[in-house]
């Protein structure tokens, strides 16, 4: 079992908890990528304007895409798909680099979801308010609807996040030096399979405080709505 | 209101010369859907002036009033604020916006911002005060309404009474040359009605240009200069607030007090 924490460069034994930060960095890499990108993505499809009807069709286009077809695929397509287009520069990327792409690409869309939803629950008067203030409507998003709609969704935000933690193992198909990668050669050359016993409890003991932050969350968050009805 | 505040000509005009009425409004028609709810509104408010418009829910009063500040956009007919037309495609709404602060029946207030942010958010975004500069006049305004102590609060930790003078002092502090009041005391408790209405009172007091939808006829009685009573659509009759409640000419108008009589809130 330590064998297979620890690792064992001289046998080929790659290791679990080694992998298992790049599983980490990767995911926190990812996902601040995808808060950003989601944003944007989300802004862009509660525009109303005529002119941005072609973007707004793209995005409903690509949002139907990434969520319908399954992560894994997604990874296989591109992991060994663009590599063999033979293309420069992009074809030429670390495992790593199309692993990361991929589950911003996956993400992305999902978050934009949770983001339009909260975004859509802000209520029509806060932006009357702000409007009849003299705020553009740039200003009110970002100062009015935005904030607000965040902390509406912040449960469902750390949700995803703690799913695109857990989805990092999906890199291990592409043979990066993961957490899961690892576990599976050192099974492979020790016929020790506690490699995936180790992987597991890293995943779980990033993911269970993750939950858990997110109950709580939930949790301060209605007491504090109550506490304001009481008042 | 007396005669010396109404001939002080508004100070801040661009174009708008003593002659000018802050609000004109002729031929007004808006429709949602099938449901005409303007139906040819014609209406002047001159500087310093405070006009009431009262009438049944559903008569057009909060619409009409959404429509001074572009939050809809009429069919037809003409509104000119200041002397420029509203129907106008190249008009700045966001400068009109400013210059035209707006009060809701429900507040409305941010309410992920505490009471000075509330108030700051515009004077800082949209005037772009310091932000020293901008608190310091907040709390001033706050002092004056007697809020100075709530000035860190969120706003679901305050009365509605107290929630509404702050959403009144937030349009304030954008230096609005037309208040626009949309029931504002319509969801309050009725013990809290009177300390907005009193500070509405002192708005129209200091010539304040105002134009409020209210169903508190013994407030439009004191504080308006004209009263007008809106129907299905139509400003049936106005006048001064003596001749609407103390005479009414139009038997729509009598109905419609008659009713307020027998509900005890006249």
């Amino acid at each position: 079992m330590w064998i297979a924490l620890a690792g064992h460069p001289e046998e080929g034994i790659l290791s679990v908890g080694k992998g298992f930060l790049l599983n980490i960095w990767l995911s926190v890499v990812c996902e601040a990528i995808v808060l950003v990108l989601a944003l944007g993505l989300a802004s862009l499809r509660l525009t109303k304007g005529p002119v941005l009807l072609p973007f707004r069709v793209l995005a409903i286009a690509y949002t139907d895409f990434a969520r319908g077809v399954p992560v894994i695929l997604v990874m296989l397509w591109v992991g060994f798909g663009v590599p063999s287009l033979n293309l420069a520069e992009v074809s030429s990327q670390s495992p790593v680099v199309y692993a990361g792409f991929v589950l911003v690409f996956a993400y992305t869309a999902y978050v934009a979801e949770v983001y339009r939803a909260g975004i859509m629950a802000v209520s029509r008067a806060q932006v009357q308010a702000a409007r009849s203030l003299g705020l553009s409507s740039r200003t009110t998003l970002s100062r009015v609807v935005l904030p607000q709609a965040v902390r509406n969704v912040l449960p469902a935000l750390l949700n995803d996040f703690a799913s695109l933690q857990k989805d990092t193992a999906i890199v291990s198909t592409l043979g990066v030096a993961e957490a899961v990668h690892s576990a599976q050669i050192a099974g492979g050359v020790e016929f020790n399979y506690s490699g995936f016993t180790i992987a597991s409890l890293l995943f779980l003991a990033v993911t269970v405080p993750l939950t858990r932050y997110t109950d709580h969350v939930m949790a301060r968050d209605r007491s504090r709505r109550l506490a304001g009805m009481a008042a | 209101m007396s005669g010396e505040e109404r001939s002080r000509t508004p100070d801040r005009g661009e174009t708008a010369t003593p002659a000018t009425p802050v609000l004109r409004a002729v031929g007004v028609r808006k429709s949602f859907g099938a449901l005409e709810v303007l139906r040819g509104v014609d209406l002047t408010i001159s500087a310093h002036q405070v006009v009431c418009v009262i009438g049944s829910s559903g008569s057009g009063k909060s619409t009409l009033l959404r429509c001074c500040n572009l939050l809809e956009r009429i069919d037809s007919g003409t509104i000119e604020l200041f002397g420029h037309d509203l129907g106008d495609e190249r008009i700045d709404e966001d400068l009109v916006r400013r210059h035209t602060g707006m009060v809701f029946q429900a507040f409305n207030l941010f309410p992920h911002l505490n009471v000075l942010d509330n108030v700051t958010l515009g004077p800082r975004r949209v005037l772009r005060l310091q932000r020293g500069l901008a608190e310091q006049r907040a709390q001033e305004m706050l002092a004056r309404i007697g809020l100075a102590d709530k000035a860190a609060e969120y706003p679901d930790r305050l009365s509605g009474g107290q929630q509404q003078r702050v959403a009144i002092v937030r349009s304030l502090a954008m230096g609005p040359r037309l208040l626009l009041l949309d029931e504002v005391t319509s969801a309050l408790d009725p013990e809290l009605v009177a300390e907005v209405l009193d500070l509405v009172g002192e708005l129209a007091h200091q010539g304040m240009t105002m134009l409020i939808a209210t169903h508190e006829m013994g407030f439009a009685r004191d504080v308006a200069n004209t009263v007008c009573f809106l129907e299905d659509g139509v400003i049936v009759e106005s006048g001064t607030p003596e001749r609407i409640f103390g005479d009414p000419t139009e038997p729509a108008t009598r109905r419609f007090l008659q009713r307020i009589v027998d509900a005890g809130r006249l």
